[in-house]
């Protein structure tokens, strides 16, 4: 017993002390990582965690798109637009204590197309990579390509040590290690991650910017959003995500929480495996954009903080034409079932992950939606890495999803997700092939013509519509409940979720 | 002497006297009470609920408990009492099902077990201790994520942890009775194996097997209940209470009626089970037995 108590007063001691640091931002979280190796992932869970541990060539400026220099102190891009080259900030090192030079750039690549997974994708325009001299560097393209600056500075143009291969084991980059471990420029490193727990990014006390405010981010892993709404009001983490729609209506005008709104392009959608029986007869596809309430999925389970989707590029963005919007009518939906020689109904699962909390509420509106159609739909709960998986594999009817842009061009919108080298979770999670589309996302990539490229993106989306691969549901706000003594932060609609560590503080 | 073995003659005496002790046992009737409600509310939930479980209504999410909707309504707009009247089905069915199967698959295997003893023994048993080995409800989620979260899968796997307990008990049995006397008559008088095993050993080695059932039944309703929690059991738009109580974890702290209802179906339903599987065993195991 006594021995008991005298660990609960270290636990509380310990725990004290953490909490009154002034420099030490908690945040909770609701999903891990599922690897913090930026070559491999495409999950914002994992982002959060790396983005600030690295540097990239070009770097978002503050919440806007544009684009400032990073590990890249200039660049030129050539008339044709197919060569970029880049001038390097000299006499950084990595944490690690590896010098930065063009060389460790031409690894990264080397490394991101050996891996060739997700994030490579965002990479597929280069053709080759040129080391010029220690500090320049030449990328050469395969067409022009209009959003190719803006691709170095997503998460997966952060740049890695090449140190890393020290620790390669059987051929594999260095993916183990760098799985649990970051190896960057950025201001901060992770120190420490216990599984099922939390994530402590500490400062790079020898970062060559200006130094984070913050000694310590800990990314607090508490699966229970009620759990993480309780902490919040308490004031043992600083940022919360991610809580219901209901739980943050409650928390606003809760005193010393601010709760943060902002439009974003974090899109939702239910992907129909166009690989799968019934759902490769495009009939069957209309009849269930037909068949759902959209109007009672926005008012009710979003209460106002989402819109309607409208077609595949989300609204706001320069490339967004209004295109057909499924009305809700069962009716139709019916006759485009009895059309397809389906009128004695049949059964297809939808998988949703506790994840985000507003995918089963959704699902039972569209199960009882598509029942009464006719279409029999079985619920089905996964945890987040068994449901990417199942995605990755095509292993699944339906599927809820949501996808938030890396830079602002439609193209984040189109060629990933329709064009059929992309299935899986590169971005095709529907399964999707048709032709003329494939033409269409390929030369969209290629246009140098802003009006051409335009008429082209007019295309696929209405072509994305009449096909209808994907339902497209709603475009959720950005909301982030935080602690008020929380200061500057910056939000980023192309870094969601990854909030600017290196420069929120902490005054209270 | 074994108290379990009884003259055919005796049995219906037996019976009513078993039945007198439970009905002068209070908190038995309690139990009993609360069974056989469950059974009514289940047998006619179409006609007592007041709305269809399934049925949502987004306008009326959420809302608290009043006259038109006494135990509120859950976050689809879903009337939170036909839902927990519906569950009362969902659980019965799976009590009776997996107590039902555990039964006869348990005592089938150790009467054969029992009997023929031997290497078959040796097989049976190992092998039932394999599953007794491991946390039941740890193989239960193991077994239900194998084969795909569902309630028939959750079943199966509730019936995989189960078994064993009644093989052992009934083996047990089997065991003792096999040397007593009749056993070796009826087998010179030439009585099949299946014969004597079903109408001579069987008859007289179920009233502790039952005895375990009834203790079970209690135990299954949580099990089933925690399986749907942790969502290895029922899937939408299944009314299940685990389920229920899951899901209505996360607005506990604004809409309490979410998960107290269902919580507290469950509360019930197995304190029902418990206190009459308590006077069961009280009825049936003389050596527990209070005077009159």
């Amino acid at each position: 017993m006594r021995r008991l108590s005298g660990v609960l007063c270290w636990v509380l001691v310990l725990g004290a002390m953490a909490w009154a640091g002034e420099d030490v931002l908690v945040m909770g979280v609701t999903a891990e990582p599922e690897t913090l190796d930026p070559h491999v992932t495409v999950d914002n869970n994992s982002w959060r965690a790396i983005y600030y541990c690295y540097d990239r060539l070009v770097e978002y400026e503050g919440g806007t798109t544009k684009l400032r220099p990073g590990l890249a102190q200039s660049w030129e891009i050539s008339e044709d637009g197919l060569t970029y080259t880049f001038h390097l900030r000299q006499g950084i090192t990595f944490i690690d204590g590896t010098p930065f030079n063009a060389e460790a750039v031409r690894f990264n690549f080397e490394r991101l197309f050996a891996i060739g997974k997700g994030p490579a994708g965002t990479f597929e325009f280069i053709k080759s990579v040129e080391v010029i001299d220690e500090y320049t560097i030449k990328f050469v393209l395969d067409a022009p390509f209009a959003p190719a600056l803006s691709a170095f500075a997503t998460d997966q143009g952060c740049i890695v040590s090449p140190g890393v291969m020290e620790h390669e084991v059987d051929g594999d980059w260095g993916q183990d290690w760098l799985s649990e471990h970051t190896a960057g420029t950025g201001p901060f490193y992770a120190a420490e991650w216990i599984h099922g727990m939390r994530l402590v990014l500490k400062r790079n006390e020898g970062y060559w910017g200006e130094p984070a405010k913050l000694a310590q981010v800990e990314l607090r892993y508490v699966p229970e959003p009620e759990d993480l709404r309780m902490l919040l009001e308490k004031g043992e983490i600083d940022i919360a995500e991610k809580l219901t729609v209901d739980q943050i209506q409650s928390l606003k005008g809760v005193p010393g929480i601010r709760v943060f709104e902002a439009p974003s392009f974090q899109c939702h959608y239910i992907y129909l495996n166009c690989q799968r029986p019934y759902l490769n007869d495009v009939r069957v596809r209309r009849a269930i954009s037909y068949a759902i309430d959209y109007q009672g999925i926005v008012d009710y389970i979003w209460q106002g903080t989402a819109v309607r989707m409208e077609g595949p590029v989300p609204i706001g963005f320069a490339e967004h034409i209004p295109v057909y919007q499924y009305p809700y009518d069962p009716e139709r939906a019916k006759a485009l079932l009895e059309e397809a020689g389906y009128d004695k109904g049949f059964t297809l699962r939808i998988m949703h992950s506790p994840v985000v909390p507003e995918w089963r509420q959704m699902a039972i509106v569209v199960q009882q939606n598509l029942a009464e159609i006719g279409i029999d739909v079985e619920v089905e709960s996964y945890a987040w890495p068994t449901l990417r998986a199942k995605l990755d594999q095509g292993d699944f009817d339906m599927s809820f999803g949501y996808w938030t842009p890396d830079y602002a061009d439609a193209d984040m919108f189109t060629w990933f997700w329709f064009y059929s080298e992309n299935w899986g979770l590169p971005g095709n999670r529907a399964w999707y092939k048709n032709e003329v589309m494939d033409d269409l996302v390929t030369a969209e990539r290629v246009e140098i013509n802003p009006e051409e490229r335009q008429r082209l993106f007019e295309g696929i989306q209405w072509l994305a519509v009449s096909d209808a691969p994907y339902v497209y549901l709603v475009q959720a706000k950005y909301q982030l409940p935080m602690r008020e003594w929380v200061k500057g932060y910056v939000y980023n609609p192309m870094l969601l979720n990854m909030p600017n560590f290196s420069g929120i503080y902490i005054e209270k | 002497m074994h108290w379990w073995i009884r003259g055919y003659a005796t049995r219906g005496s037996e019976w009513r006297r078993a039945l007198g002790r439970l009905w002068r046992s209070r908190l038995a009737l309690v139990g009993l009470a609360i069974v056989v409600a469950l059974v009514v509310v289940a047998v006619f939930a179409p006609w007592i609920a007041p709305y269809s479980p399934t049925k949502i209504n987004l306008r009326e999410r959420l809302k608290p408990p009043s006259v038109a909707h006494p135990f509120g309504t859950d976050d689809a707009g879903r009337d939170i009492l036909s839902r927990v009247i519906y569950g009362s089905r969902v659980t019965l069915r799976i009590c009776v099902l997996v107590v039902g199967l555990t039964l006869g698959i348990g005592t089938l295997l150790g009467l054969i077990s029992g009997y023929f003893g031997g290497w078959v023994d040796e097989v049976l048993m190992r092998v039932s201790d394999v599953f007794l080995a491991f946390p039941a409800l740890i193989l239960a989620m193991a077994i239900a994520a194998a084969l795909g979260p569902s309630l028939e899968n959750a079943i199966v796997a509730m019936v995989a942890i189960w078994w064993p307990r009644y093989a052992r008990v009934t083996r047990g049995q089997v065991l003792s009775i096999r040397e007593i006397d009749f056993v070796a008559a009826a087998r010179a008088a030439g009585a099949s194996s299946t014969r004597i095993m079903l109408r001579h050993i069987l008859p007289n080695c179920i009233s502790p097997v039952v005895v375990q059932a009834t203790l079970d039944l209690g135990e299954v309703v949580l099990t089933a209940a925690t399986l749907s929690f942790i969502g290895f059991g029922a899937q939408p738009p299944t009314p299940e209470w685990g389920a229920m109580v899951s899901v209505g974890r996360n607005f506990l702290r604004d809409y309490w009626w979410y998960t107290t209802f269902p919580g507290l179906a469950i509360l019930i339903t197995v304190m029902g089970f418990n206190l009459l599987g308590d006077a069961v065993r009280d009825i049936l195991d003389p050596r527990l037995r209070r005077g009159p």
